[in-house]
């Protein structure tokens, strides 16, 4: 009986699905006769990229082109892009790709628009040199053009550091912590003062050190390579843990965002577009937080692409607006509207970027702080593996913090796990 | 069938002009294929959506499918079936699997039982109890998971709440993702407070088909209550406990929400830090869709669609035997 009733409630849904999609079909159709060669662009991306405004700037210039944005969960639309290209169908005209999820689209080349075929050549030279090789296949075929990058500063909250008795002004904070060591020490000083936990987590110290090595986990054979640069910011947050200075919450997670409103932490290692998240989160506290260098000078974390999977009929019209959208005017607007840091460094000198200040962030300029983290960054290569190999290194943490295991023990661990992933 | 044939006679009486073949063939068509012709749309759309995908899943674990190694594609033969068997990953999944799976349908089934039998008397507002007790049913499971994962949440959770009231977790509250044992626990709540209602109910419509002269009966013959819920209603309704029996075997060994929306980091989907909870529908979307290995993950829900085919045979054994074939 439950059976039966499965699979009716299958069909039921599959006879609507069928409509929906049929009647989605037949509306653009109509759309396209309506304008003489119109085409209509989707495109898929998450949070605010800033393309309200240049929507009807672009849609107003060019009256055949439609475009209809969607706003989706960060991994969400990554997931549901790469369930459409196994598919081979129902995919975006054109779609958003984070730093996070780049290499595992990389290595699905053939799938995307060849940038190289579209006159990309000419855009090498404009982004920063690491931001357009994270993007190119291993034979060379470039699968996105990039659109922001994160850049990489500590973020603190001044009113409670006040209380502390700690320096407020942003460069007299910077200067006390030039590297992680002190920064650690700060924290020791913060939570001996207040009685109150310094960092959210251990992996939020674990993932800003290990993007500021040389070599990440894997070098550019894909050979894991944990003995170096994973060694190095491992040991970094174990020693955050071990001074008793984190609160032990799970970044982007429920608890997580409490934290921000309980004042559970004082300082958050951010990229330019965590200022959004921040202001989204705690909008009370305008003017408490500042920004100030990350100890170790540069880093990044996040970043995205704007992508074009060839499955898709528009992508000569798709392309079009991808290049649009990555000029310079757009790229400042974006900036302006949600914060976001362009990736091509011609900008970071343009005055509009230079004399930016973010009034929430008790008018920090932003546009030079996370430039300046985003041009110094050792380019790093990053594995097939990644994602899945620093889930498994982050979990050994999270152990830590939970109690379970010793830090003196969580190396070992931490090898163990990062091995299964890379075979995984 | 009678019918039907009855009507042609007369006409064979009088023979005059003779059926064309095309109505012959039509009528026979009419008499045998119509009723498969009828029944037909449920097993097409059964075969397209439910058939197909099972084939289609048997032959992608059969192959080398990564995602992230377009070139590597390939016959695999049994490969992914072997390594299934020495994945420590896989057993422990497995494991944690049938751990939840026992501590929430046991209970719940018995909680279910011992809910209908009260509400199978008579009481003050009836409806409303017997509503009320389907109305976890009725939430959406993400909504109520939500709501449960705060309710555990180590800082400023209900449940240590209640736990500091007996004096326990004044230290250190109790993080309840960290063990196996506190995450299995919390687990087993959520599915038993969703399924307890909808089993009750169950139980309690075969209850009121129990004709109520036997329970005097047995009153008259001196059994309690207790001996009449066990001697006379049990093995009354035992083909309505056979069938959630079954039903929550399914449902359990298939846990995918719960243990997903629990999570401190539901997107790893890892099933906490040391895979304390990870279940094996949960390993089956990690494998697939974190790290893009379709193959192995076709193999390994082939292989939970074996266990769950083995486990709902034991149990609906066991409960047959409990029900009363004695």
């Amino acid at each position: 009986m439950k059976h039966l009733g499965k699979s009716g409630l299958a069909a039921v849904a599959a006879a609507a699905l069928l409509l929906s999609g049929c009647s989605g079909q037949s509306l653009e159709g109509n759309n396209d006769k309506a304008g003489e060669g119109a085409v209509t662009l989707k495109i898929a991306f998450w949070g605010d990229m800033g393309l309200d405004k240049l929507k009807t700037q672009y849609e107003a210039a060019h009256p055949n082109v439609k475009i209809v944005l969607n706003s989706g969960e960060y991994n969400a639309q990554h997931e549901d892009l790469q369930k459409k290209l196994v598919a081979g169908s129902g995919a975006p005209d054109i779609s958003a790709i984070d730093e996070g999820f780049i290499v595992q689209f990389r290595s699905q080349a053939d799938k995307f628009v060849n940038f190289m075929d579209k006159g990309g050549a000419d855009y090498e030279s404009k982004y920063l040199p690491w931001k357009w090789k994270q993007s190119l296949s291993a034979d060379g075929k470039q699968i996105g053009l990039g659109t922001d990058v994160g850049g990489l500063a500590m973020c603190y909250r001044s009113d409670l550091f006040a209380k502390a008795g700690l320096p407020t002004d942003r460069e007299a904070v910077s200067k006390l912590w030039t590297d992680w060591d002190s920064f650690i020490n700060v924290g020791k000083q913060y939570t001996a003062k207040t009685g109150k936990k310094f960092i959210d987590s251990g992996t939020n110290m674990f993932n800003p050190v290990l993007s500021q090595q040389a070599v990440g986990f894997y070098d550019e054979s894909e050979k894991l390579q944990m003995d170096g640069g994973p060694k190095v910011a491992f040991d970094v947050s174990m020693k955050a843990i071990d001074a008793g200075i984190s609160a032990n919450l799970a970044s982007f997670q429920p608890n997580w965002d409490q934290g921000f409103k309980k004042d559970q932490f004082a300082v958050l290692a951010c990229p330019a577009w965590m200022l959004g998240h921040i202001q989204d989160t705690a909008p009370e506290q305008k003017g408490k937080w500042d920004i100030a260098a990350i100890p170790g000078g540069g880093g990044n974390w996040g970043g995205s692409w704007w992508t074009i999977p060839s499955q898709g009929k528009n992508v000569d019209a798709a392309a079009d607006f991808v290049k649009w959208l990555v000029a310079p005017e757009q790229q400042i607007e974006v900036f302006k509207t949600v914060g976001n840091l362009p990736s091509q460094p011609a900008l970071y000198k343009d005055p509009a970027v230079l004399d930016y200040k973010k009034e929430f962030m008790s008018n920090a300029p932003t546009g030079q702080i996370f430039a300046a983290t985003a041009e110094q960054l050792k380019p790093q290569y990053l594995g097939k593996k990644n994602g899945p190999t620093r889930v498994a290194v982050e979990n050994v943490i999270t152990q830590v913090q939970q109690g379970k295991l010793k830090s003196a023990a969580a190396w070992a661990e931490a090898v163990k796990q990062a091995e299964k992933a890379s075979t995984s | 069938m009678s019918l039907t044939q009855l009507r042609p006679t007369p006409q064979h009486a009088a023979p005059p002009p003779k059926p064309s073949r095309a109505k012959l063939w039509l009528y026979r068509f009419d008499t045998k294929a119509t009723p498969y012709v009828f029944i037909a749309p449920f097993f097409v759309i059964f075969a397209i959506f439910g058939l197909f995908p099972i084939v289609y899943n048997g032959v992608v674990s059969l192959r080398n499918w990564r995602l992230t190694e377009p070139e590597k594609d390939g016959w695999a033969g049994f490969d992914n079936f072997s390594r299934l068997l020495s994945d420590s990953d896989f057993w422990n999944a497995l494991y944690n699997t049938l751990g939840i799976f026992i501590l929430s349908t046991v209970p719940q089934l018995l909680a279910a039982l011992i809910i209908a039998n009260l509400l199978n008397r008579k009481l003050r507002g009836q409806t409303f109890w017997r509503i009320g007790i389907l109305l976890p049913y009725l939430t959406p499971v993400v909504a109520s998971t939500l709501v449960f994962a705060v309710f555990f949440a180590r800082d400023n959770g209900m449940a240590n709440w209640l736990l500091s009231l007996v004096g326990y977790g004044q230290e250190q509250p109790l993080d309840w993702r960290a063990s196996k044992w506190s995450s299995w626990i919390a687990i087993a709540t959520m599915v038993n407070w969703k399924w307890i209602g909808y089993n009750a109910l169950l139980y309690l419509s075969a209850m009121q088909a129990i004709p109520k002269d036997i329970y005097e009966a047995a009153a008259v013959d001196g059994a309690g209550p207790w001996r009449q819920l066990w001697r006379i209603t049990v093995p009354m309704i035992q083909p309505v406990v056979v069938f959630t029996v079954i039903l929550s075997t399914i449902g359990g060994l298939q846990l995918f929400n719960e243990p997903m929306m629990f999570d401190e980091n539901p997107q790893s989907a890892g099933g906490g830090s040391a895979h304390q909870f990870q279940t094996i529908a949960q390993l089956i979307y990690k494998v697939g869709w974190k790290d893009l290995n379709l193959g192995y993950a076709a193999a390994i829900s082939w292989a939970l669609f074996l266990i769950i085919l083995i486990v709902a045979g034991i149990n609906a054994t066991l409960t047959k035997r409990i029900g009363g074939d004695r």
